[in-house]
C-alpha cells in the first residue's frame, strides 16, 4: 500500500451483500488486488465475484513425486547392488519389492511436498501484524480494501449501500 | 454467512420439523462456535479421574517395557516356534484400527458425503493416535531398542545395510509414510479452527492456538489453497492405507507357514482393518458425545450411516474370511488341517468361537435402525467387533504358528504379565492421548459444518418440505 492510500474493513452478514459490494468496488475502479475478502467457511470460487487465483500447487507436488521416486528407486535398485545381499534365492534386485518400496517413497514425498507447498504458497507461517477482524470467525464477511484518497466518499457510499455491519480503519492484528 | 441465506424455510413451515439434522440446524456462526468450545474447558472430577488412571496404566506398561529392556526377550512369553506373539497381534489391531481415520476422511470427503462432516476430526485424530501406539510395538519386539538406528540406510562402519527385500522394512517404511501423511492431514483441517479458537480464547490456550494457526486469517486465497490441499491430500492417502495394511499381512502371507502363505491375505486384512477401524470410531464417537456432551453434532443421522457402514464392512469381512477357509479346508493339506482342527476343536477353540460370535452377531445387530441409532446398542455393537477383531490378531498371530511343516517343532505360547502391560500400556495410551486432544483442539469440525450449512435448504417436492443440497464445492 503507498502512503497516500486509505485502508478501510468493512464486514457483512450476507454473501449477497458482499458480492454486490465488490461489484460495485469494482465499478469505482478498484481492482481485485486491492481487496481482499475474508470469511469463516470456504465459499465457493467466484461466489463473491472474484478472479481465480492460480496456483503453482498442483507442479510443487508433482515435483515432490517425482523427487521421491528417484529416492525410492535409488534405496531400492541402486543401492543393493552396493551393499549385495542375497536372500531366499532371489536376485539382489527384484520387481516386487523395488515397486512397493518406490510407490512408498513416492507417496511420501507426495504428501510432504504437498504440505509443505501449501503453507509455502500460503506465505505460512506468518505470526506478524496484518490487517484482520475477530469478528470473521464469528460468522462476518469482511472485505479489505486500500484504495486512493479521491475514492473515499464513494467507497463508503457504496459499503453503506450494501449494507455493511462495521466500516473502519483494519486493527493491525499480531497473529 | 446469516441464517436467512442458509436456511430457507418456506413460510408455512416450522423451522422445529428440520432441527434434529445437524445442517440445518438454527444456530448462528458465534453459536456453533462456542457449542464446541465450551465442552473443552469443562474438566469435572470425573475428566481428572479418568486422566490418572490412564496415566497409571500407562506407568506402569513403561515400567513392563523397562523390565523386558533390562532382563532381555526371555521376559515374553514368546518362544519356539512362536516367535511373534501378542506384541505382533496386538500391533497388527492398531494398524487395523487406524484404518476407518481415512475412510471416513479421505474417502468420505471425495464422495461429498455430507454426514462425514462432524466426525472426521475424531476419526482422523483416531488414525494418528493409532498408529502412534502400533509404532511402538516394532520397537518393543526389537528388545534392544537403542539398536533401532540399524534400519536406518545410512552409511557405516558395520558395512551393513537395510534389506529392503524384507517385508519388515517396507512395513517400517509404509508405517512411517502413514502416519506422516495422517498427522499432516489431521492438522491442515485443523488450523481454520485452531484460528477460531485463537479469536475466541486467553492465556496458554490462546498462545498454543496463535502458533499453532499459523497467521490464518480466512482469506479467500487461503481456503481456495487449503482445499486444493485437502483434495491432493484425500487422493493420495486413500492408495497409502490400503498399501499399509497390505504390507502388514505380506509380513506373514510371504512366508511359507501354512495359513499365511496365501493371495488373500492383503485384502482381507484391508477389510478387517476397516471393520475394526470403523468400530471402533463409532464406539469412540459415543462415549466421546456423552462425555463432551456434544449431543448436538453427533446425531443419530451419523451414528446411523456410521453403523451401515460397519455392517457392509462387516459382510465384506466375512466374505474374505470364508474365500480364505474354504480353499485351506478343501486343500486338505496335513498341516492346514491340523491348524484348523486346533481351532474349530482343539486347544484355540474358545478363541475361534470367541472370534466368530463376536464379529458375527454385531453384523445382525446393525441390521436393524434402533440398534444403529441407539448409542449404547452402538456402542454393545461395535465393542464386540473389536474384541473379535483383536482375537482375531491373535489366532492369526499367535495360533497358527504353534504348528508348522516340522512336527518336532511344535508348541505352545502364552502371554507373561510383561506382554499384558504393554498390550494394556498402549490400549491406556491411546485412550489418554485422545482424552487429551479432545480437550485441547476443536473436536468438531467447526468450518466443515459452517461449509455444509452453505449447502443445505428445505424444499417443497408436491406436499413433502425435504432438506435438498446444493452443488458448491
Amino acid at each position: 500500500m503507498s502512503e497516500n492510500e486509505i485502508s478501510l474493513v468493512a464486514l457483512f452478514e450476507k454473501s449477497t451483500d458482499t458480492a454486490k459490494a465488490i461489484d460495485d468496488l469494482h465499478t469505482l475502479g478498484i481492482p481485485d488486488d486491492r481487496m481482499v475478502v475474508m470469511t469463516d467457511v470456504p465459499y465457493p470460487e467466484q461466489a463473491l465475484g472474484r478472479t481465480r487465483e492460480w496456483s503453482s500447487l498442483p507442479y510443487i507436488v508433482l515435483a515432490g513425486a517425482i523427487v521421491g521416486l528417484l529416492i525410492g528407486l535409488f534405496l531400492s535398485a541402486i543401492t543393493p547392488h552396493l551393499y549385495r545381499l542375497d536372500v531366499g534365492g532371489h536376485p539382489p534386485v527384484g520387481f516386487p519389492p523395488a515397486a512397493v518400496i518406490t510407490f512408498v517413497f513416492t507417496m511420501m514425498a507426495i504428501i510432504v511436498s504437498t504440505f509443505l507447498g501449501v503453507l509455502w504458497e500460503m506465505d505460512f507461517p506468518s505470526f506478524g501484524p496484518a490487517p484482520y477482524h475477530k469478528a470473521v470467525t464469528d460468522g462476518q464477511l469482511a472485505i479489505l480494501i486500500e484504495f486512493s484518497p479521491d475514492l473515499d466518499d464513494k467507497v463508503n457510499q457504496v459499503l453503506k449501500a450494501n449494507q455493511a455491519d462495521y466500516i473502519g480503519e483494519p486493527e493491525m492484528i499480531s497473529l | 454467512m446469516s441464517e436467512s441465506e442458509v436456511l430457507a424455510y418456506p413460510e408455512d413451515s416450522s423451522a422445529a420439523e428440520f432441527e434434529d439434522r445437524l445442517l440445518l440446524a438454527e444456530r448462528t456462526s458465534s453459536e456453533i462456535n462456542q457449542a464446541v468450545l465450551q465442552p473443552m474447558f469443562r474438566t469435572s472430577w470425573k475428566f481428572w479421574a479418568l486422566v490418572i488412571f490412564l496415566s497409571l496404566l500407562v506407568l506402569w506398561g513403561l515400567f513392563a517395557w523397562g523390565y523386558l529392556i533390562y532382563w532381555g526377550m526371555g521376559t515374553a512369553g514368546i518362544n519356539r516356534p512362536v516367535y511373534w506373539g501378542f506384541f505382533i497381534a496386538t500391533f497388527v489391531f492398531w494398524v487395523g484400527i487406524s484404518h476407518a481415520g481415512t475412510m471416513i476422511s479421505a474417502v468420505l470427503r471425495l464422495l461429498k458425503a455430507d454426514w462425514r462432516r462432524p466426525i472426521t476430526r475424531g476419526a482422523e485424530a483416531m488414525t494418528a493416535f493409532a498408529l502412534m501406539m502400533a509404532g511402538l510395538f516394532p520397537f518393543i519386539h526389537l528388545g534392544r531398542v537403542w539398536k533401532f538406528y540399524w534400519m536406518l540406510p545410512y552409511p557405516n562402519n558395520r558395512l551393513m545395510w537395510p534389506n529392503f527385500q524384507s517385508p519388515l522394512m517396507w512395513d517400517m517404511v509404509a508405517i512411517f509414510t502413514y502416519f506422516i501423511g495422517s498427522t499432516l492431514y489431521l492438522y491442515l483441517a485443523l488450523i481454520p479452527d485452531l484460528a477460531m479458537a485463537r479469536d475466541h480464547t486467553g492465556k496458554w490456550r490462546q498462545k498454543l492456538y496463535r502458533v499453532l494457526s499459523l497467521g490464518w486469517r480466512g482469506t479467500e486465497a487461503e481456503w481456495h489453497k487449503l482445499h486444493r490441499a485437502l483434495s491432493i491430500f484425500s487422493v493420495a492417502i486413500i492408495p497409502i492405507f490400503l498399501s499399509v495394511h497390505s504390507i502388514v499381512s505380506w509380513d506373514f502371507a510371504v512366508t511359507i507357514q501354512p495359513r499365511w502363505h496365501s493371495t488373500i491375505f492383503a485384502p482381507y486384512f484391508v477389510v478387517g482393518a476397516i471393520y475394526s477401524g470403523l468400530a471402533a470410531l463409532a464406539c469412540i464417537l459415543v462415549i466421546v458425545r456423552k462425555g463432551m456432551q456434544l449431543q448436538e453434532f453427533l446425531r443419530s443421522e451419523h451414528f446411523d450411516a456410521l453403523g451401515k457402514l460397519v455392517l457392509v464392512a462387516g459382510m465384506a469381512w466375512v466374505y474374505f474370511w470364508f474365500a480364505g477357509f474354504i480353499v485351506e479346508w478343501y486343500g486338505n493339506e496335513p498341516v492346514t488341517r491340523e491348524l484348523i482342527h486346533e481351532e474349530v476343536a482343539g486347544s484355540l477353540a474358545p478363541l475361534f468361537y470367541l472370534q466368530m460370535s463376536a464379529n458375527l452377531i454385531p453384523i445382525v445387530m446393525l441390521i436393524f435402525k434402533k440398534v444403529r441409532t441407539t448409542p449404547w446398542l452402538l456402542l454393545v455393537a461395535t465393542l464386540l467387533v473389536n474384541v473379535g477383531m483383536f482375537t482375531e490378531r491373535v489366532l492369526i498371530v499367535v495360533g497358527n504358528l504353534q504348528r508348522n511343516f516340522m512336527p518336532f517343532n511344535w508348541g505352545e505360547y502364552s502371554p507373561t504379565w510383561v506382554e499384558v502391560s504393554i498390550v494394556v500400556m498402549t490400549f491406556a495410551g491411546f485412550a489418554l492421548l485422545y482424552t487429551i486432544f479432545s480437550r485441547i483442539f476443536p473436536y468438531v469440525p467447526v468450518w466443515e459444518i459452517k461449509e455444509g450449512r452453505l449447502r443445505y435448504t428445505v424444499r417443497r417436492i408436491g406436499r413433502l418440505l425435504v432438506p435438498t443440497a446444493a452443488e458448491i464445492e
